[in-house]
């Protein structure tokens, strides 16, 4: 490595005396105005003279100013992003006033690829772009959910409704099996760890995803799972311009959980009973006596029918507000915005509330040197992370009631010690739960141009971040008072801290028809994690919550820890272009990491990628339909290093013991060394073509890809009598190969009237595990089998109700009727372990997306739509509220009984804490299609905002998942089908009405 | 032309010089950057400190918390035998039914292997690495390689007593090794009696801090070791002198004595009494405490469901896993007039927590006589009365040794140590050994001091002597089925009765006899456990299955 970077030393210097050769002539001031086709000024061209550095950006009244020297021989060029670059010959001129056209084909449109940017035509790699107006299409709470049905091959799952959590997000599906398969996330440069909703999302300008191994090998070894830059809002040349949007919605539940009413109820405990041969039906009110507590028998006969779910929701909101002030001069450019976000959950102990600060800035000293920094600042705080509360209301009875006769609540309404009134957690402060976390990501810059075409430049990106989390929960609390127990608390803390450092020197030339971009890089990046925890027991005295955990009876638990990790890089990148005809990338990548053993540390990531930018050929060139054909491919490397550190070291487990009542401290071996460990390793090949239409009123993209990582990081488990479980080692093959389609087009163009504008995506995405070492072909106990998906379910089987009709044969399977029936998959006449099988995947058969965007003069109305279809859920519901036995209220199905020989849900049985094989329940069909945004927008007319002194005023009104149409909802009675493999119950889905405003002045 | 020169030759100085220097430093440190230095944790390298070398001699008790007053160590040694049957709850029960479900996927069986196999190690590393530490002197060396030597027997044994054949480790092992073997059962005799004949010699005849190992305790295991490969095929001629001998060792050359009564044996805060060898320890301090002591909890009866009664802390959390089967309280516990042992070892009585209609707190709530009495008298009565016909797997005499309302609440796991060794068993192992050498007298003289102490006290020393005159047993009475009958009075619930009925070889022959639910099921196989399917599978040799698994 070190001989390149003297190479390339020895190369710049050479450059620069022949630079200083060159003659020059005196210069002459040039000015003039720029205007779109409509005569409005257009603010921020740059104005460069063709083969100098030199140049300029147009003022807030489209107007210029620029030093030229050789004033005969120069040419003017004029470039905008969304319009196509413009040149004119000065030939002695001091006055030039130019139209600049729109282009629609965006072949100019400058993406943003790692450590630099590109015009869009020069792009060999598969990068898919989001901008600004898709961001700000839909209320989102962070970043990721932005890209939810936005790009093909980008899947974005949400985890929850719950304020403040975090979606997943898959690109191209997964790869690996324990490493992790989240993207890495690039923010101004910097690599971004940990919550992206620290990130405001009003601070986003845009959103390139790299997905092919030659967009994503310059990321080495963290590039296998694609990655995401983030690029936040920048100053621009003009007066300052105040920008103010807020907004309110209103959140409620997207629909109950179906749960059975009192009536309902009250039959399934007499059936469940009937079943358990403990119901009289001619005795029917004895037998309730028996079968119902006192309590229970009075309620019923009061007609006690209570719907503990809606006791416990209450309508959420969210509270969006964003202010910035943007401008700048040709020297400085600058941004400073301040941002408010609350989330109020439709659960009254789950919230999440942010505020941002950012500050972006950009300073040209002299010719050649720019400075810059940009900082985001972001405190944010989050109630009831953990909370469950609507579990207690689901599994509570209908026939209790909440409140006594003089008002208060009832801490056992049914008398069951296990189940306590889940309003209790909402009174006194019974549990409070606090997440406070601040963070300051910071990234500075010097660019220093040498010379013409070569730069040198510095990012330093600080990374600081703190977190103080709370835990209270009463004696009153109802996970308290389902165990018994005294007060109990706890506190963490953590200190994060990072920083990256890159020096990256680049050099751009034109030599006739041959383009050069090289660029070389070397950086360092380190974080380091220090964390504490402390649980105590006994609080003193309820109000202390868990700010005084020294005065607790017991301390329970005291973890701290400090982890932290290095990564050294070494990157080199050459683009090669000839006649704008041929394009080609050679990239390679050095990495060494602190997380392997020495010896094993560095790894390389070489990829290569080319195009053929078909219509630049002549005998393309004249072909009215087809104004862009760009066909791609490329082959690369890259790597996940998806180990935590210190797992090559061999380290002891601390398990305590005790002597004479006294603490004794015990360590065993408990972590292997191998020193073998290395990344896991993804090969991938990509062929894209690229292509538009008419002028650019279509455009799309078509990829296929195939991807294969080696050396997956897995366990290889050992024979215990060794010693040891497991170690950590590269072991199994895992292959994702799919299919990738984004079409764009105006359907309507009317820029007066009425226009239709549509963007479609469409992917697929098949993931397959081909080996996982050993010879072996299933690892049961981890879910892994050879020729399937990365995640399946593997279990029995359900194939209907053992009817009366059935009960010999039922009786052979040792089951009765009314229970479930499995299938005996291996028809050996007994159901045991043999038996289970892979019932599917979370992993969908197709998904896709789509933005439809309607406007006639100031309306515009935008629909954000996505479906996933063909993948297999699984409900936490349809397990957990399906005891069918009586004790706790149950969803409300169509239950089997001797009169009705449903083969849905199976007998209620009071002998049974849940029905035998109740896993078997719980699977269903999780495709769906959703509505994720409807967006109603109006923009008052320039004159009458004009009146108001004002830049552009703008109102709209959304709603959020409006629909939702699945089987799991439709058929099921499920609420919502989304969630990350098993819908799981901690806060209701939602939905939301939203109104907005959004003004410039 | 000549400033722009100028400055460009001075940009070339500003920016070339300081980027040179920066690559330059970046080559030459980025090695070191990458080294990683491993902090929070410790790593291996530790044991090789005086400080290190003790955390592992205490690392080689933490096993013993993984079997004694577990779910999984009282399920594998208590239920499916003569004398403990399934109640109605967990997940366990095909372990007392011998139904087909126990097989080589059986968890506890796994943890158990998996645990232990863990701590040998450990133990290895005591034994290998103490002559190599520098900073160690002699006393603590000896007496830790000592302990550790205990333990690993310890360890051993339980292993080859539940799977037979098994791997014998006595070497540290810090490699990736995917082979593994089974030692013969001679051999495995061989280095336990080898580690313990070591311990004895090395261990101090107490210890400052109580529940690690001692002379005595090695010496009580040393019995139970040559008592059990006595009546094994690798039987050597001397083992039940041996057996007795050791027992002997413990009963007279220490201050151990009986408690004068039984019922303060199990005492809660009194585990380390004058009976006691040897206890595993558990703590009340949570942060040393250990999330799997449920022993207060497997076997009591529902209690809590019942007219006046709710949960609270001294009754305890009632899982109902483990039910006494008839022949245990009709047949072993018949003699209710001069033995007290079925009265203090069972609650048989609730009282009023949550009062109702007609029971005010106190007042008796359940109570189970344990004799048969009439409907009438059942109806006649304000409380519960459960006669034994009435009996059900919720509803039984509940063994309270475990008892243990110190937790800090009902949540919590228990914090009671297990007496591992004590007095009882070893009179019991010296009245085996010496009544299969033929010392019939020996034998009922060694079983009547345990008796006579669980005679019941009169109302004067005439009465008090002639209940444990009426206790004393002759040498007529000893036969195998005796003693067998004689450790399930006196040491149910603690952990020997599998291991008892194997050792013996009666293990079918009585469950068939005495266990309804587990009768139709066992069968001889069931005399050893199945080896956990994860280590024939990920063993790149052959490990073959104990044979009808």
């Amino acid at each position: 490595m070190k001989k390149i970077f003297s190479r390339l030393i020895c190369m710049i210097a050479c450059l620069l005396f022949y630079q200083l050769t060159q003659a020059q002539n005196p210069p002459v001031t040039v000015e003039g105005n720029i205007r779109d086709a409509q005569k409005q000024p257009l603010i921020g061209v740059t104005i460069s003279i063709k083969g100098k550095n030199t140049g300029t950006q147009s003022d807030a009244n489209g107007h210029f100013k620029l030093k030229v020297k050789d004033a005969p021989n120069a040419v003017l060029v004029f470039t905008y992003v969304g319009f196509t670059s413009y040149e004119e010959p000065l030939k002695g001129r001091a006055i030039v006033s130019v139209i600049l056209e729109e282009d629609r084909k965006k072949l100019e449109e400058i993406v943003v690829v790692g450590y630099g940017a590109q015009k869009k035509k020069d792009v060999t790699g598969a990068i898919s772009s989001v901008g600004t107006k898709a961001i700000q299409d839909v209320p989102v709470t962070n970043p990721q959910q932005a890209l939810q049905g936005r790009a093909p091959g980008v899947e974005v799952i949400n985890n929850s409704s719950k304020p403040g959590d975090e979606p997943q997000v898959r690109i191209r599906g997964s790869r690996s099996l324990s490493a992790g398969n989240d993207p890495l996330y690039v923010v101004d440069g910097i690599p971004y760890a940990g919550n992206l909703s620290d990130i405001g999302t009003g601070v986003i300008q845009s959103m390139d995803i790299l997905k092919d191994a030659s967009a994503t090998a310059i990321y080495g070894s963290r590039g296998a799972n694609g990655v995401v830059l983030i690029t936040t809002q920048r100053g621009k040349v003009g007066k300052p311009v105040i920008s103010y949007s807020g907004s309110y919605g209103v959140v409620k539940q997207l629909g109950e959980t179906d749960m059975m009413n009192a009536s309902k109820y009250i039959e399934m405990r007499r059936e469940a009973n009937r079943t358990g041969g403990k119901y009289d039906d001619n005795d029917q009110d004895g037998s309730d006596k028996k079968i119902f507590n006192a309590t229970e028998y009075a309620n019923i006969k009061k007609g006690t029918d209570v719907d503990w779910q809606s006791l416990m929701l209450s309508p959420g909101y969210q509270n969006n507000h964003a202010l910035s002030i943007a401008g700048g001069t040709e020297k400085t450019k600058y941004t400073v915005g301040f941002g408010y976000f609350k989330d109020q959950g439709v659960l009254k102990l789950q919230s999440y509330e942010r505020y941002n600060i950012n500050i972006g800035l950009d300073q040209q000293i002299g010719d050649r040197v720019r400075v810059g920094a940009s900082l985001l600042g972001s405190y944010s705080l989050r109630n009831g992370e953990t909370y469950n509360g609507i579990d207690n209301a689901l599994k509570m009875l209908p026939i209790a009631a909440p409140y006594d006769d003089k008002g208060n609540l009832i801490t056992f309404p049914t008398g069951d010690s296990q189940q306590p009134n889940p309003l209790l957690d909402y009174v006194n402060n019974n549990r409070v739960e606090l997440m406070k976390r601040f963070r300051i990501f910071a990234s500075l810059f010097a660019e220093v141009e040498i010379m013409d075409g070569l730069k040198y430049r510095l990012n330093v990106g600080p990374d600081i971040q703190n977190y103080n989390y709370g835990l209270f929960q009463g004696k009153n609390n109802t996970n308290l008072l389902i165990g018994g127990g005294d007060a109990t608390a706890s506190k963490g803390n953590a200190q994060t801290l990072a920083y990256t450092v890159e020096n990256v020197v680049t050099y751009n030339k034109t030599f006739k028809k041959h383009t050069i971009g090289a660029t070389g890089l070397y950086s360092v990046q380190r974080q380091n994690v220090d964390i504490s925890t402390t649980n105590v027991r006994g609080i003193p005295v309820e109000t202390q919550q868990y700010y005084n955990l020294g005065q607790a009876l017991n301390v329970t638990g005291v973890t701290s820890s400090l982890s932290s990790w290095t990564i050294l890089s070494y990157m080199g990148r050459l683009n090669y272009g000839y006649d704008d005809r041929y394009l080609l990338t050679l990239t390679m990548r050095a990495d060494g990491s602190s997380r392997f053993a020495p010896g094993k540390k560095w790894g390389y990531f070489p990829s290569i990628a080319a195009a053929w930018n078909m219509t630049s050929e002549s005998w393309l060139k004249d072909n009215h339909i087809l104004d862009n054909l760009k066909l791609r491919a490329s082959y690369g490397r890259i790597g996940n290093t998806g180990i935590n550190p210190y797992a090559t070291q061999g380290v002891l487990t601390r398990i305590p013991y005790s002597f004479s009542n006294k603490g004794a401290l015990g360590f065993v071996p408990g972590d292997l060394r191998n020193p073998n460990l290395t990344w896991e390793t993804t090969t991938s090949a990509d062929i894209g073509v690229d292509f538009g239409l008419f002028n650019g009123r279509v455009t799309g993209v078509v990829e296929w890809y195939n991807q294969r990582t080696t050396d997956l990081l897995m366990p290889l488990l050992l024979p215990y009598s060794n010693g040891f479980n497991q170690v950590l080692a590269n072991l199994g093959t895992s292959r994702n190969r799919g299919w990738e389609v984004g079409l764009g087009g105006t359907v309507i163009d009317n820029p007066k009237g009425f226009s239709w504008k549509m963007d479609l995506n469409y992917f697929r995405n098949r993931s397959e595990i081909l080996s996982i070492g050993g010879g072996r072909t299933e690892d049961i106990g981890n879910g892994w089998f050879v020729g399937q998906p990365t995640y399946v379910y593997y279990d029995y089987k359900k194939i209907g109700i053992w009817q009366d009709g059935d009960a010999a044969l039922a009786a052979k399977y040792k089951a009765k009727p009314g229970e479930i029936r499995l299938e005996d998959e291996n028809n050996d006449g007994v159901i045991d372990a043999k038996d289970r099988q892979i019932l599917g995947s979370p992993q969908p058969k197709w998904s896709a997306g789509t933005t439809q965007r309607f406007s006639y003069k100031g309306w515009e109305l935008s629909i954000v739509a996505f479906a996933r279809m063909g993948s297999t859920i699984k409900s936490d519901f349809y397990q957990n509220y399906n005891t069918l036995f009586g004790r706790y209220n149950n969803l409300n199905i169509d239950y089997n009984t001797s009169k009705n020989p449903t083969n849905d849900f199976p007998r209620p049985n009071v002998n049974q804490e849940r029905p035998n094989n109740y896993q078997s329940l719980a699977y269903f069909d999780g495709s769906f299609f959703k509505i994720r945004n409807i967006n109603l927008a109006y923009a008052f007319p320039d004159a009458w905002v004009k009146n108001m002194h004002m830049a552009d005023l703008r109102v709209n009104v959304g709603v959020k998942q409006p629909l939702i149409l699945a089987p799991y909802r439709q058929t099921w009675k499920g609420v919502d089908p989304e969630d990350v493999n098993v819908i799981g119950i901690d806060a209701p889905a939602t939905w939301m009405l939203q109104f907005g405003i959004n003004a410039k002045f | 032309m000549a400033t722009a020169e100028k400055s460009l030759k001075e940009n070339v100085m500003k920016y070339t010089i300081p980027i040179i220097l920066l690559l330059a430093m970046a080559a030459t440190s980025c090695n070191k950057m990458l080294d990683e230095k491993v902090v929070t944790n410790v790593t291996d390298e530790f044991y090789n400190t005086k400080a290190g070398f003790q955390t592992a001699v205490t690392g080689s008790y933490v096993s013993m918390r993984v079997f004694y007053s577990t779910e999984r160590g009282m399920t594998l040694t208590e239920t499916g035998t003569d004398i403990y049957t399934n109640g109605s709850d967990g997940d366990f029960k095909f372990t007392s039914q011998y139904s087909s479900q126990l097989d080589s996927r059986y968890a506890h069986t796994r943890e158990v292997w998996n645990s232990f196999y863990q701590t040998i190690n450990t133990c290895n590393v005591v034994v290998d690495r103490a002559a190599k530490i520098a900073d160690l002197d002699d006393a603590t060396r000896t007496k830790g390689v000592a302990e550790a030597k205990f333990c690993r027997a310890h360890y051993h044994f339980i292993l080859m007593e539940m799977f037979g054949a098994i791997p014998l480790r006595l070497n540290e092992n810090a490699a990736i090794v995917t082979e593994s073997h089974r030692d013969s059962v001679s051999a495995i005799y061989d280095a336990v009696i080898a580690d313990l004949l070591a311990a004895e010699k090395d261990l101090p005849n107490t210890q400052s801090e109580w529940g690690r190992a001692t002379k005595p305790a090695a010496e009580h295991l040393l019995a139970r070791v040559y008592l059990t490969r006595a009546s094994s095929p690798q039987a050597k001629p001397t083992d039940y002198a041996d057996a007795a001998k050791y027992a002997d060792m413990v009963i007279k050359n220490y201050s151990f004595q009986l408690l004068d009564d039984p019922g303060k044996v199990w005492a809660q805060g009194n585990e380390n009494n004058a009976e006691t060898v040897f206890a595993a320890q558990y703590t009340t301090d949570p942060l040393y405490g250990y999330a799997d002591n449920n022993a207060c909890r497997f076997f009591l009866m529902q209690y809590d469901v019942l007219k006046g009664m709710k949960r609270d802390l001294p009754n305890g959390t009632p899982w109902k896993r483990f039910r006494p089967t008839k022949f245990l309280i009709d047949t072993l516990y018949k003699d209710r007039t001069y033995d007290t042992r079925y009265e203090k070892f069972y609650t048989r009585t609730w009282f009023t927590n949550a009062p109702i209609d007609n029971l005010k707190a106190g007042d008796t709530a359940v109570y189970l006589p344990g004799y048969d009495v009439t409907d009438a008298q059942i109806a006649a009565k304000p409380y519960m009365l459960v006669p034994p016909r009435l009996y059900t797997e919720k509803l039984y005499p509940s063994l309270n040794k475990f008892a243990d309302a110190l937790r800090p609440d009902n949540q919590a796991s228990g914090v009671r140590p297990f007496i591992v060794f004590r007095l009882a068993e070893t009179y019991l192992i010296k009245a085996e050994a010496l009544m299969m050498t033929g010392d019939k007298q020996g034998a009922a003289d060694a079983v009547s001091v345990v008796r006579m102490r669980a005679a019941r006290p009169g109302a004067n020393l005439a009465e008090t002597q002639a209940n444990r005159d009426a206790m004393k047993v002759g040498p007529a009475d000893m036969t195998i089925d005796f003693i067998l009958d004689e450790r399930g009075r006196e040491l149910v619930g603690e952990q020997l009765r599998w291991f008892d009925l194997t050792r013996t070889k009666k293990l079918v022959e009585r469950v068939q006899l005495h266990n309804e639910q587990a009768r139709a099921n066992i069968r001889h196989t069931h005399m050893l456990r199945p080896i956990p399917q994860d280590q024939i599978d990920r063993s790149s040799t052959p490990f073959p299955q104990n044979p009808g698994y």
